[in-house]
């Protein structure tokens, strides 16, 4: 779908269903959460291959770092970010495609916030994929 | 009363202890205050204002609300600049009452008392707690207390409803129960049994001034459990079509400038809206000082703080002589709290019945001065500036002058304020001087302090019907602040009408009836032998009066209490202690078949084996108790099988053995109860069921139990048992009216069909026993009440006189009320309420007569037809007619007589009329009001 965006939150960063928040028409509908048992767990792969699969942004969603429940689980996963993100320069694609966000427990306003700001985020962006993805609904309009 | 205090210690016995206690100034004397507001009104230092919750500012000196009681001011020390820096000193300067002392000192009192009431009320829960749920970082999450501010006309929005965080009208609230309650992780497991009906009523109270509100509360469990409290929450919802919904909200989020809650209902379902504001409804803790006030008066604690009590002794303390009522003995509402005070009242009073009256003081006044009275109406006229309450609005001046032009005015004066000793006694001086036969006050109420100026005039020998106040405060300088020359007018007329009614006052008698020093009690439960024993241990002979050949009601078929205390034991204390006792006279087999008289003079016929005696007795305690219901659902009688939660406890009581073969029970709550027969809640069949529950558990761990519930009410500290119950593995599934459990019997055995609504589909349960638990249905009052001419509510109870503030008495002067006979209550509950209505019952006794107000109606017989329209249609049982002669003539029973009016107001003959009323009277004050417009219509 246009516009797609995947949210990988960890067990104490999503505790309301995606579903149940799209119901209430608070995040965007093309919002995909995608939940770890903890942020560090995610590999740099992983975040790549959610854009591979079609995802126009990714953002991370950790434990504040102060309080994380595996104690660097969300470290980790900013440092992974990081290089996400270097990965997408050299790919010629904007780097603002992923983000990490660092969330109080339990608290579904900052995952909203985020999902929101990629959309709007992504739909201001001029790279290889938002070219890519022009020329590809070209040619399926031909 | 001394204010500002704090107890440090209690020594030495009961019957005398000395209790220390350390008072603080308040800086303002209490006697001197007239509450005028001059003082708040010139204070530069503004403080939060603590009453309307901080979300208002005051100043230093300052009352919290109009009625506090002493109606007098106070200085926040801690921010006054005079008593901290030594500078200011405004309000003493601009007080014209003089009362404010800035030299008071902190005092160290020692009371020598008998007995000792701690009532000091409960504390709040910690903002620790508060802040999970958003409190203090969002600012629209507020508490139920500060919501009840926001609702409240005298609140700081003048009872708008508005978010604190941007002052607009909120569309959508939720109300989120159970905080600091029912919550091991904040310390509180109890239940505070009263937040789910005060989120009720205020969300009603929120409908009522905005009909677009959308409302929703969350629950856990709907826990209205008080008498008519069902009915009425029930109405709520219809009427302003809240929206219950079962499930605890975990956190508040904001999104949007809006709150964000998610939650996840029974069925599995998980839910996400957006509020405007979310209420939340905070529960009861212990007071915050709770360890010092039991460190100082040596009682002990429980598990959570508040008082240690007994459900057999449930107002007193570990320590003899010390008691508890409300809400420090543990979370209860107004109604039982109001009650638990009278029921303090007679256990101190029982600790020093030998005592009483050894200190009282009997006022004595002059003669009355009857000469008065032969000279024409010597009218006395006081206008009062109330310091500037009344003079910064209304001309004081103009009203006294004014006062001077009515006939029959002899002096006129005006005063700064009346009601201050050095007034009172110019004014009474004056009296003397100028030989005043009537006296008006223009000043305040007649509510407050119409019985101050009567004093007044009592004191030097004038009868104190011969006063008259016109409400000039209220009437005319509040309501027309912005108009002064119309309140001065208006001021004026209430004047000239005071004075038209006060020429033709009569002095009006005083009597007072004697009272026959014995009580009868209705019942000999453990609501009636307690009241029986109280009243006697009070020094009054009493009667009991039991219908059954025994003693013990209800309580003979309970095995245990809720704290796990033989209840066959208490029951033979209390038998054993009644049966010996002096004061008591006990009546088995006897029936009760009539009562006549009033207040202080019954008379009551007595029936035993057919035979009649009467009796006289000055008060009359019913107790006559209630009846478990008798189910006719569930094969209920037709199967061993299928038992009450009684009968259960009784084959409990012996033992394990009956649990031999028994492998599952099943119990069914709310049979009878909320709907079927009885719309009430029972109130306490939860608790039993939880209890028995554990019991069961405590036998044979391996029966497995379940009890299919509604709502499960454990309310208070019962709250513990629900969730011991849950924890030894007792299951709860709850159902709901629509789809009732169904109890089926099978060639072997039994089982119960039930929709199970976590799976979402109906299982069965196998059971070896169903115990149903059946409600309290009323006994048979409706011919007791016809016989005392009592009402009676519609689910067939006694109606009090009022639900809060006298719950134990009924309408019907000198009756009171206690036990199942009032409505479902627990052991615990029934035992402070009859304590409390021995106690009430005691004051007519301990009087020893009955002062009758002089407001009743008189009948002149001479002009009365006998048509019994005043018989009929009095509410107090007040007015009857009496055959004199061949004709029959209403007669007022004036100990009875409450000065309603309304035989007076229907007597077709205007045969009666009302002391201090009279027609003609009232039509003086009417011809006066309308005088001066025909003056001025004749002068144009």
């Amino acid at each position: 779908m246009k516009g797609d965006i995947v949210g990988f939150c960890c067990n104490y960063t999503a505790n309301v269903p995606a579903e149940v928040l799209k119901e209430a028409g608070l995040v965007p509908e093309t919002l995909r959460i995608r939940r770890l048992p903890c942020t560090g767990k995610l590999e740099v792969a992983a975040i790549m291959d959610a854009l591979a699969d079609g995802a126009e942004g990714v953002f991370v969603a950790g434990c504040r770092v102060d309080e994380c429940h595996n104690l660097t689980g969300s470290q980790r996963a900013s440092k992974r970010v990081a290089y996400a993100k270097e990965m997408l320069k050299e790919l010629d694609l904007d780097p603002g495609r992923v983000e990490m966000i660092f969330v109080p427990r339990g608290e579904a306003g900052p995952i909203i916030q985020a999902a929101r700001e990629m959309k709007t985020r992504i739909a201001g962006m001029d790279d290889a994929m938002t070219r890519a993805l022009e020329s590809e609904g070209a040619e399926q309009s031909k | 009363m001394i204010t500002n205090a704090s107890l440090q210690a209690i020594e030495g016995q009961p019957g005398s202890f000395v209790a220390r206690v350390h008072q603080e100034p308040r800086y303002i004397d209490e006697d001197k205050c007239t509450a005028c507001g001059t003082c708040t009104m010139y204070c530069p230092r503004p403080v939060a204002d603590f009453y309307n919750e901080r979300l208002d500012v005051t100043r230093a000196p300052h009352i919290d609300y109009a009625q506090a009681i002493p109606a007098s001011y106070y200085i926040d020390a801690k921010a006054c600049l005079r008593v901290n820096y030594e500078t200011c000193n405004l309000c003493a300067q601009t007080c014209t009452a003089q009362a404010i002392d800035f030299s008071q000192k902190p005092r160290d009192l020692e009371l020598e008392v008998g007995a000792v009431v701690l009532a000091p009320g409960f504390g709040r829960v910690d903002n620790e707690v508060l802040a999970r749920f958003g409190y203090g970082r969002y600012p629209d999450v507020v508490t139920s207390l500060e919501f009840e501010r926001l609702t409240c006309a005298s609140g700081p929005t003048e009872g708008h409803i508005l978010r604190p965080s941007d002052q607009t009208r909120p569309r959508r609230i939720a109300f989120l129960q159970c905080v600091g309650s029912r919550d091991e992780t904040c310390g509180n497991g109890f239940c505070s049994s009263v937040c789910c009906m005060y989120a009720v009523k205020e969300a009603s109270v929120a409908k009522e001034h905005e009909p677009d509100l959308d409302i929703s509360l969350f629950f856990m469990d709907v826990r209205t459990q008080g008498k008519g409290f069902d009915a009425a929450r029930k109405r709520a919802q219809e009427k302003y079509g809240l929206r219950i919904i079962r499930a605890r909200v975990p956190n508040v989020d904001q999104v949007d400038g809006r709150l964000l809650l998610t939650w996840v209902t029974d069925d599995g379902k998980s839910h996400t809206e957006l509020f405007d504001m979310v209420v939340l409804s905070v529960g009861l803790s212990a007071p915050e000082d709770a360890r010092a006030i039991a460190e100082a008066s040596g009682i002990e604690l429980n598990h959570y703080n508040f008082c240690k009590t007994t459900h057999d002794a449930p107002l007193a303390t570990t320590r003899d002589g010390i008691y508890v009522a409300g809400a420090f003995q543990g979370p209860k509402d107004i109604p039982e709290s109001v009650t638990q005070a009278s029921g303090v009242a007679a256990l101190a009073s029982e600790l020093l019945a030998e005592t009483r009256g050894t200190r009282s003081v009997t006022v004595t006044y002059p003669e009355e001065d009857t000469s008065l009275l032969e000279e024409e109406p010597r009218v006395g006229v006081f206008v009062c500036h109330c310091g500037v309450n009344i003079a910064g609005v209304v001309d004081v001046k103009a009203v006294r002058d004014y006062a001077g032009t009515l006939p029959g005015v002899v002096l006129y004066e005006d005063t700064l304020y009346s009601c201050s000793q050095d007034a009172l006694k110019s004014i009474a001086e004056k009296i003397k001087e100028n030989r005043l036969n009537r006296v008006v006050i223009a000043a305040c109420s007649p509510r407050t302090h119409e019985p101050l100026f009567q004093e007044t005039l009592r004191s030097i020998g004038v009868n104190p019907a011969l006063f008259e106040m016109a409400n000039i405060r209220d009437q005319c300088a509040w309501v027309h602040s912005q108009e002064p020359e119309a309140a001065t007018e208006k001021a004026k007329d209430l004047v000239r009408m005071a004075v038209a009614k006060a020429r033709l006052l009569e002095p009006l008698a005083q009597p007072t009836v004697d009272v026959i020093p014995k009580a009868i009690v209705l019942g000999g439960g453990a609501s009636g032998m307690t009241a029986a024993l109280s009243i006697a241990d009070q020094g009054y002979q009493t009667v009991l009066v039991e219908r059954s050949d025994r003693l013990g009601g209800n309580l003979r078929d309970l095995k245990w209490t809720l704290d796990g205390r033989d209840a066959g034991k208490i029951l033979k204390d209390l038998t054993d202690r009644v049966n010996s006792h002096t004061g008591v006279e006990v009546l088995l087999g006897t029936e009760f078949k009539g009562m006549s008289g009033y207040v202080g003079n019954f008379t009551s016929s007595l029936e035993k084996g057919g035979q009649t005696e009467l009796v006289n007795h000055g008060v009359l305690v019913v107790a006559t108790g209630g009846r478990p219901y008798l189910p006719k659902s569930y094969g209920y009688g037709k199967s061993k099988r299928v038992i009450t939660q009684l009968e259960l406890e009784s084959r409990l009581s012996k033992g394990k053995n009956p649990l031999r073969n028994v492998r599952s029970i099943v119990m069914i709550q709310c049979v009878g109860s909320r709907g079927d027969d009885m719309s009430y809640c029972s109130r306490l069949c939860c608790s039993q069921a939880v209890k028995n529950a554990l019991k069961i558990k405590e036998f044979k761990p391996d029966v497995r139990v379940y009890i299919l519930y509604r709502d499960m009410r454990t309310y208070g500290f019962s709250e513990d048992l629900y969730r011991e119950a849950r924890k030894k593995g007792v299951i709860f599934l709850r159902y709901t009216p629509d789809r009732k459990p169904e109890v089926i019997r099978q060639t072997r055995g039994i089982k119960v069909r039930v929709y199970d609504r976590l799976i979402g589909d109906e299982i069965e349960v196998p059971a070896s026993w169903v115990v149903l638990s059946v409600g309290i249905a009323p006994a048979e009052n409706e011919e007791t009440a016809r016989l005392i001419k009592a009402p009676l509510t519609q689910d067939g109870f006694f109606l009090e006189a009022h639900a809060k503030l006298r719950p134990v008495e009924v309408a019907v002067d000198g009756v009171y009320l206690c036990g199942l006979a009032h409505g479902p209550k627990s052991l615990e509950e029934s035992i402070s309420q009859a304590k409390a209505a021995a106690a009430k019952a005691t004051i007519p006794l301990a009087k020893g007569k009955v002062a009758v107000a002089p407001i009743v109606s008189r009948v002149d017989k001479s002009l009365c037809i006998g048509c019994g329209i005043c018989e009929n249609l009095c509410p107090f049982n007040a007015i009857r007619l009496v055959k004199e002669g061949k004709r029959r003539k209403a007669e007022t029973i004036t100990a009875s007589c409450k000065g309603c009016g309304i035989c007076a107001s229907h007597c077709p003959a205007l045969a009666i009329s009302m002391g201090g009323f009279t027609d003609s009277e009232i039509m003086a004050q009417i011809h006066a009001f309308s005088q001066r417009e025909c003056e001025e219509r004749r002068e144009s």
